[in-house]
């Protein structure tokens, strides 16, 4: 019988520790950062990470992450934040601007910020990427460079920011080559890096010699796949993932996310946040192409001179990378 | 058997589990005792932590895990859970969309009976490949899992988008569809139900000809058959639908109690913890309960350590299937101990 009484005690013991160590109310602001996959998918979450590491080592202020994958693990995660009087969540990805909305009626003094959300409502806000305008760029190089004709995109899940990403890129090649053939993929999903690799190579088998993915995690086969195909490049998705097979890829359509992150959290910080929609592109720089330096050489200056007048137009407003809308 | 023996198993398989937790956390670099800490807080540190985190999470462990322990103790090895699971969602999705004209208590139960129909139907193929060509069902429900996440992906993408048509998920259901909550919680009525039917479950195991005959069924289906009395087949096709049954309730019941729409990656892989949760508590239903709540403070405090002590999500699962394995191991040693007392 004692033991089941030291059990008891060691038990009540254990959930008096959890209890009185409540949360401890911090005189800073916190921000938190919720993502839907994991942060080491060298691309959009772990993007997300860096912008959560900026806010704290160049802000100082105090952080806390969670991967959240499911829609009740998500809701889950924003309250407990928005609870715990975190002032500043983000929400990394479409998914969450429904239960962010449905939260913020709850806790309406924090801020949710929805990367790729919907619509602003009370103090829920979303962060619009114009990744378009850098997959246009990475589509200008793919089409002055493909030697078959043939270019390939292999997509995570049919997302809006995917597929106007997608289309970005196709207009970019077509513009330098009107007769290019294209391809589409998409995986439904964004971890099954196996099932990346399998949709690239079945792409490479038909001739496809210039690929783009926007996959995430899955994304990686992709570079796989291209490692293994001689005269096969690839283009990396939202951050410059160069370094992911340094001789096969010739650039990346690059999210800086920490940037827009970092702003956003500044703006908190100083009291000036009002929720509106945060539309970022090439003009500030937080939307780029990022060439692979490694291949600095080989690019033709005829290539270079087009990317560098279409960003130029494309700042300006007087090309559209989705095409007339 | 006492209590107190009973209760040797788990209670030695957590507190392993955890010695195990604390040392790969220190390993790791993590301070064990703060990692710990945020643990127990997340997972009861507060009423609303207890209710809308673990018990929110226990809901579909346990209703599963109950269905797991029919088909178990019958002998019939349904591990496809998670396909049933989807297929109690997305009916309910598809009900729960246009009973909105009805008032709740027509609506729910209509839609969590179409949840439960459309689990059982997903077990229907397995049992007649079993019952005619005997073919496994252990692979059957396993690959019927894959054909099920296909499906949701089909739906959310086709006949059950959002009306907007943008993005992979379904329109919200009917206000009158949805479960009613806790006040100031994200409980919702599926935890008494849960709780009713492990108390029923129990009732049937121990007390019903039915429930004997799972049991005889599954120990000694030869026996079973020499008696004359038994259908073995019957009785072990019977018992998988009723799993499928279980799990495809679970399902409406995570639509219609919390998330109110349908998406991809609905459940963080209930189907596959539930066999866990089942086996843990050697298929008694109060273990189960029990065993299920247990998970479910585990999983809420894993998001606690994640977001108070800063430990990744990897870490996490690591620590998951450690506690399973030292769970299953602790189980087996008690079966291989003590082999009359075998569930």
């Amino acid at each position: 019988m004692s033991r089941i009484r030291h059990l008891i005690v060691a038990g009540a013991t254990f959930f008096a520790a959890a209890c009185g160590r409540a949360p401890e109310v911090t005189k800073g602001m916190r921000v938190a950062l919720i993502t839907p996959g994991s942060v080491a998918d060298a691309a959009w979450n772990a993007g997300a990470y860096a912008g959560l590491t900026m806010i704290k080592d160049s802000l100082g202020l105090a952080v806390s992450h969670q991967e959240a994958r499911t829609p009740g693990a998500q809701e889950e995660a924003l309250r407990a934040y928005a609870a715990q009087g975190y002032d500043l969540v983000f929400g990394h990805g479409f998914e969450f601007q429904q239960p962010a909305e449905r939260v913020s009626a709850e806790y309406p003094k924090v801020v949710f910020i929805i990367t790729s959300g919907e619509r602003v409502k009370g103090n829920v806000a979303p962060l619009i990427f114009r990744l378009e305008e850098g997959t246009f760029l990475a589509g200008i190089v793919a089409g002055g460079m493909s030697k078959s004709g043939k270019i390939g995109f292999v997509g995570g899940i049919e997302l809006p920011p995917i597929r106007n990403g997608y289309q970005g890129w196709v207009n970019g090649a077509r513009s330098m080559n009107g007769k290019i053939e294209t391809r589409i993929t998409y995986l439904n999903s964004f971890d099954d890096a196996a099932a990346g690799r399998e949709a690239a190579l079945a792409m490479i088998r038909l001739g496809v010699d210039m690929l783009h993915h926007n996959a995430d995690e899955a994304g990686k086969g992709v570079f796989q796949a291209a490692k293994e195909s001689p005269g096969v490049f690839v283009f990396g998705a939202n951050a410059d993932q160069s370094a992911l097979a340094p001789d096969r890829v010739l650039g990346s359509a690059v999210i800086d996310l920490p940037r827009a992150f970092l702003a956003v959290a500044r703006e908190v910080k100083a009291g000036r946040f009002s929720p509106k929609v945060e539309s970022f592109g090439l003009e500030g720089g937080v939307i780029r192409y990022q060439p692979n330096p490694a291949f600095g050489g080989s690019i033709p200056a005829a290539i270079k001179a087009r990317l560098i007048t279409a960003q130029d137009s494309i700042v300006a407003g007087t090309l559209r990378p989705l095409g007339a809308r | 058997m006492s209590v107190l023996v009973r209760l040797r198993t788990p209670v030695v398989a957590s507190v392993l589990g955890l010695a195990i937790l604390a040392l790969g956390l220190s390993a790791l670099g993590y301070d064990a005792f703060s990692a710990l800490t945020a643990l127990a807080r997340g997972a009861i540190g507060s009423w609303y932590a207890f209710t809308s985190a673990t018990l929110v999470r226990a809901v579909p462990l346990i209703v599963i895990g109950l269905g797991i322990a029919i088909s178990f103790r019958a002998g019939g090895l349904n591990i496809g859970a998670e396909g049933q699971f989807s297929a109690g969602a997305m009916a309910a999705t598809a009900v729960g969309l246009v009973v909105g004209r009805w008032p709740g208590f027509v609506a729910i139960p209509v839609v969590l009976i179409a949840g439960t129909l459309a689990g059982a139907a997903w077990v229907v193929v397995p049992v007649v490949l079993r019952l005619r060509y005997r073919v496994q069902e252990v692979i059957s429900t396993l690959l019927l899992n894959f054909v099920a996440e296909a499906l949701v992906s089909f739906m959310v993408q086709g006949p059950l988008q959002e009306s907007k048509r943008t993005y992979p998920q379904s329109d919200p259901i009917a206000v009158a569809a949805r479960l009613p909550l806790l006040p100031g919680t994200r409980l919702h009525l599926g935890f008494a139900l849960a709780v009713l039917l492990a108390g029923l479950v129990g009732i049937v195991f121990s007390r019903t000809i039915w429930g004997f005959r799972l049991k005889v069924v599954g120990a000694a289906p030869r026996a079973a058959e020499v008696t004359g009395r038994m259908d073995v087949d019957r009785t072990t096709a019977l018992a998988l639908l009723w799993s499928g049954a279980f799990a495809g309730l679970a399902g409406a019941l995570e639509v219609a109690g919390v998330t109110y729409a349908l998406f991809l990656n609905l459940s963080p892989g209930y189907g596959f913890t539930a066999i866990a949760v089942a086996l843990i508590a050697r298929l008694n239903p109060i273990g189960i309960l029990f065993a299920g709540l247990g998970f479910g403070a585990l999983e809420a405090g894993a998001a606690g350590m994640q977001r108070d002590a800063g430990v990744p999500a990897v870490a996490v699962s690591v620590v998951q299937a450690t506690i399973i394995v030292v769970a299953l191991l602790a189980v087996a040693r008690a079966r291989l101990a003590r082999p009359e007392a075998a569930a």
